[in-house]
């Protein structure tokens, strides 16, 4: 949750902030790109590198470590499977080159979540919104979208209330087995659940009072425009992607950093 | 030809059996202010949903007669072209915000609209205007306090450039503060806009003074239509059980004591110069400071047995918002105990305490002369009873019976206990004819009966109510005020939390008054609905009465007068002293 929870877009002014969200979008795709592309650590430690001057651009930098502080825990469970595996798969045996690919899918997973993290923490909904909007996808989905993250806060205050009022009730949620506490989570899911479909109602009202669908030719409050803030860099992001496709597939092999030996 | 023509309108919903609306005929005139007002379930709601076509275009059902607003039918028009005429706004805020931020959401009506940027964004900056919340331009809507939230839907609604507003109990969430800056918007749209305002409200009391014209409806039908002054001094308004301004119910009283009193006065002010007139002629004055009986002080003092201690506690919610900041405060068995404050005080954050619903950052809580760090949520529900505000929260069961019973099962109580107490508990609470009924057909005020006999069920030894008040009408709050006194007499120890002055001082309970996390006043009422000071600090405004007493005292007349009866009884005094 943890991890969810720090991505979670919080307001502020930087460069990146203010980069149109669809260059952004593009930037994210190739730093994406380029981290599944390569297997091997030189070029996954490179990218990584190339990662932290964008987030102290944008000025993430505690909101970023929130995140990777709460994928240590899932970067760990990368690290350890991929040894336990290569060990019983390979009878028992484990050599240094296994534990370089351990480590290079361990920074692969940190450069993917701080990948996320620039685009999610830096993008507000309103400007994906936006974004999505210059798509040909139908407003409506649009609108549902921002209406889920905008009732996000809402509903959880919504639940608290309901778990503090059966919790005053005597319900235990941290009684009994598996099964039993499954159980105990019905008054809670069903107050949730019903009050959901009473505000969607009132929701349809208030929409409808608000001229919703009135005209097929909505207006935007805010407007996409590309400065040249962005065309730079969306041709540095270019051209990024194509010195990454001739590392990968036009030249030599990276060597491995670690000595070959078998360690048990 | 009025902005609202309504000719005998006639509606029932889908599935229904009874008429909602039966035979409404009625017109108000472009800038009329009008109070809409009558017990819940009356078809208030119902009638707003005419006016801008949700009925019968969203919702089917049977609709009769005609409506008309601004020259346009209603059966003939949709409701998003309906919506640039007549603005709705409803009862729960958080519903009817729907982007982001807070220039967005203005902006969201004139979007769909298809309105052009640069004119939205005078639309956007006029609107944020005229409620005043500029300010808040760039906030995050979820940001926003209640009050902030109410002041931004009507912005929103305000941005289209209706000519007519509609507002179905917008202020059921707020506080008194919250609510009166609502009303004083109101007043400033109709005043300087001439913008039509239909305002449905049960706080009479606050809203009255602002409105040109009254209308009362019971039963799907208008019953009294009126200038404010007509119709909350006639006896069919006081008979049919809806809210009258405290001081037009003292003004009533008065004048049938024989007062030579003129116009019906909606504010505490016009009465206070109405009875200075006659009082000026007075020779005698009376000689009382105080009402206030030794035995009000004596029931505050330790006179019985503590049943809750908070010692020094701090909280603060993870969010970072400090919430209780050292407060310390002693409850004896017995006793009736109103916490007050607005919201955002940390009132409800102190009774989740109680039940180790929250646990302090810093101090202790004692309960029955026990430490309660290590105890269970659940053990300690089975002495103090939390009862929320909103009974939707926690209502999930198929029948009544069952929902009563939950709590029951939870503390193994054994099949002959739970059937007695489940039987006891419904008579209570008068829901005995519902028990195999679902829980979600019942109406607001049944289902707040329900919720609150689910926990009574138990019969906890401590009561704690949190805002038992919002949205009831007139009848509900009279209902609840018996039933609270019933709980007294049974000698059960019973803390509400609310910010209903009104409410208080008809029940006369301690108050513990709060701001900003701490308890700013403890005492009797009396005492605490006369300390300025700490009602200043904790922005709460005494009641009317008091308010009309607070400018009497140079007829020897004391301050700490509360409710209508008392206030008529001194007045009389005074009166009888100077034939």
């Amino acid at each position: 949750m943890s991890l969810l929870e720090s991505l979670r877009f919080s307001r502020g002014d930087s460069p990146i902030h203010n980069l149109d969200p669809r260059v952004k979008f593009l930037m994210t795709f190739v730093l994406f790109l380029a981290a599944v592309m390569f297997m091997d650590l030189i070029p996954l430690i490179v990218i990584f590198l190339v990662q932290i001057p964008l987030v102290t651009i944008g000025k993430i930098q505690s909101e970023w470590f929130k995140s990777l502080k709460g994928g240590v825990f899932l970067a760990l469970i990368i690290f350890v499977t991929n040894l336990i595996s290569f060990y019983f798969f390979q009878g028992r045996t484990l050599n240094t080159s296994n534990v370089e690919t351990a480590i290079t899918l361990t920074v692969r997973f940190l450069v993917l979540i701080t990948s996320f993290s620039i685009f999610f923490l830096t993008t507000s909904p309103d400007k994906l919104s936006l974004a999505l909007d210059k798509t040909r996808i139908p407003y409506e989905f649009n609108f549902a979208f921002i209406t889920a993250i905008r009732f996000v806060p809402v509903l959880a205050d919504e639940a608290q209330s309901i778990i503090d009022a059966q919790r005053s009730r005597g319900l235990e949620l941290d009684k009994g087995g598996f099964l039993s506490r499954i159980q105990k989570y019905i008054p809670i899911l069903l107050p949730l659940i019903i009050n959901s479909i009473r505000r969607s109602l009132e929701l349809a009202e208030a929409m409808e009072s608000r001229a919703f669908g009135a005209t097929k030719e909505r207006t935007n409050l805010y407007e996409l425009k590309m400065g040249n803030l962005d065309y730079l860099a969306l041709i540095v992001t270019l051209i990024a992607l194509l010195i990454v496709i001739y590392i990968r597939f036009f030249t030599q092999p990276f060597p491995s950093l670690l000595e070959p030996s078998v360690i048990i | 030809m009025g902005i609202i023509e309504v000719r005998n309108l006639r509606y029932s919903y889908p599935n229904a059996n009874a008429q909602a609306l039966n035979g409404i005929d009625l017109t108000i005139d472009e800038g009329e202010f009008v109070l809409l007002t009558g017990p819940s379930g009356c078809g208030k709601t119902t009638f707003c949903r005419t006016l801008n076509g949700l009925i019968p275009h969203f919702y089917n059902g049977i609709m009769e007669g005609s409506v008309v607003v601004t020259g346009l039918n209603t059966r003939e028009h949709q409701t998003p072209e309906l919506a640039q005429y007549v603005g709705l706004i409803f009862q729960n805020p958080d519903n009817q915000i729907f982007a982001l931020t807070v220039e967005k959401d203005v902006g969201f009506g004139l979007e769909n609209l298809g309105v052009h940027k640069e004119e939205m964004i005078k639309e956007i900056d006029w609107a944020l205007e005229a409620v005043g919340i500029s300010h808040l331009r760039d906030r995050a809507t979820h940001e926003l306090s209640g009050g902030q939230k109410q002041r931004l839907a009507i912005a929103s609604i305000l941005a289209m450039r209706p000519k007519i507003l509609v507002l179905d109990e917008p202020t059921s969430f707020l506080d008194p503060i919250g609510a009166e800056r609502i009303f004083l918007v109101l007043d400033k749209l109709n005043r300087e806009h001439g913008i039509t305002i239909l305002l449905i409200e049960h706080r009479v009391d606050l809203a009255a003074r602002y409105v040109d014209r009254v209308m009362i409806f019971s039963e799907g039908k208008i019953s009294s239509n009126g200038p404010p002054e007509d119709i909350f001094a006639s006896e069919e308004t006081r008979l049919s059980g809806v809210g009258i301004p405290k001081v037009v119910d003292l003004y009533n009283r008065l004048k049938g004591l024989g007062f030579p009193l003129k116009r019906t006065p909606l504010t505490p002010d016009t009465l206070v110069s109405q009875l200075e007139e006659i009082f000026q002629n007075y020779s005698t004055k009376l000689t009382l400071r105080s009402t206030m009986s030794d035995l009000d002080e004596v029931a505050g003092e330790h006179h019985y047995r503590p049943v809750i201690e908070v010692h020094d506690i701090s909280y603060t919610y993870p969010s970072g918002v400090k919430a209780l900041d050292g407060v310390s405060l002693i409850i004896h068995m017995g006793e009736f105990v109103a916490i007050m404050g607005e919201n955002g005080a940390g009132k409800t954050t102190l009774v989740k305490h109680f039940n180790g619903l929250l646990r302090p950052d810093k101090g202790y809580i004692e309960v029955d002369g026990g430490d309660i760090s290590d105890t269970s949520v659940a053990s300690l529900s089975r002495k103090v009873g939390l009862v929320f505000q909103n009974p939707d929260d926690q209502l999930f069961s198929e029948s009544v019976e069952e929902e009563v019973s939950f709590a029951l099962h939870n503390f193994g109580f054994d099949a002959g206990t739970i059937e007695k107490r489940v039987n006891w508990a419904l008579n209570l609470l008068d829901i005995d004819q519902y028990r195999k009924s679902s829980p979600f057909i019942l109406s607001g005020g049944e289902r707040k009966r329900v919720a609150l006999g689910s926990v009574l069920a138990w019969d906890p030894e401590i009561v704690v109510l949190d805002e038992p008040t919002i949205g009831q009408d007139h009848g509900q709050k009279e209902r609840l005020m018996h039933f609270l006194m019933q709980l007294r007499t049974q000698g059960k120890t019973t803390i509400i939390v609310t910010h209903d002055v009104e409410f208080v001082a008809e029940c006369k309970p301690r108050v513990v008054l709060m701001a900003n996390g701490n308890v700013i006043a403890d005492g009797p009422v009396k005492a605490v609905m006369t300390n300025d000071k700490a009602l200043q600090r904790a922005s709460v405004s005494p009641p009317e009465i008091t308010k009309v007493f607070s400018r009497l005292s140079s007829y020897g007349l004391p301050r700490d007068i509360l409710d209508v009866s008392e206030a008529a009884e001194l007045l009389i005094q005074l009166k009888e002293a100077n034939p």
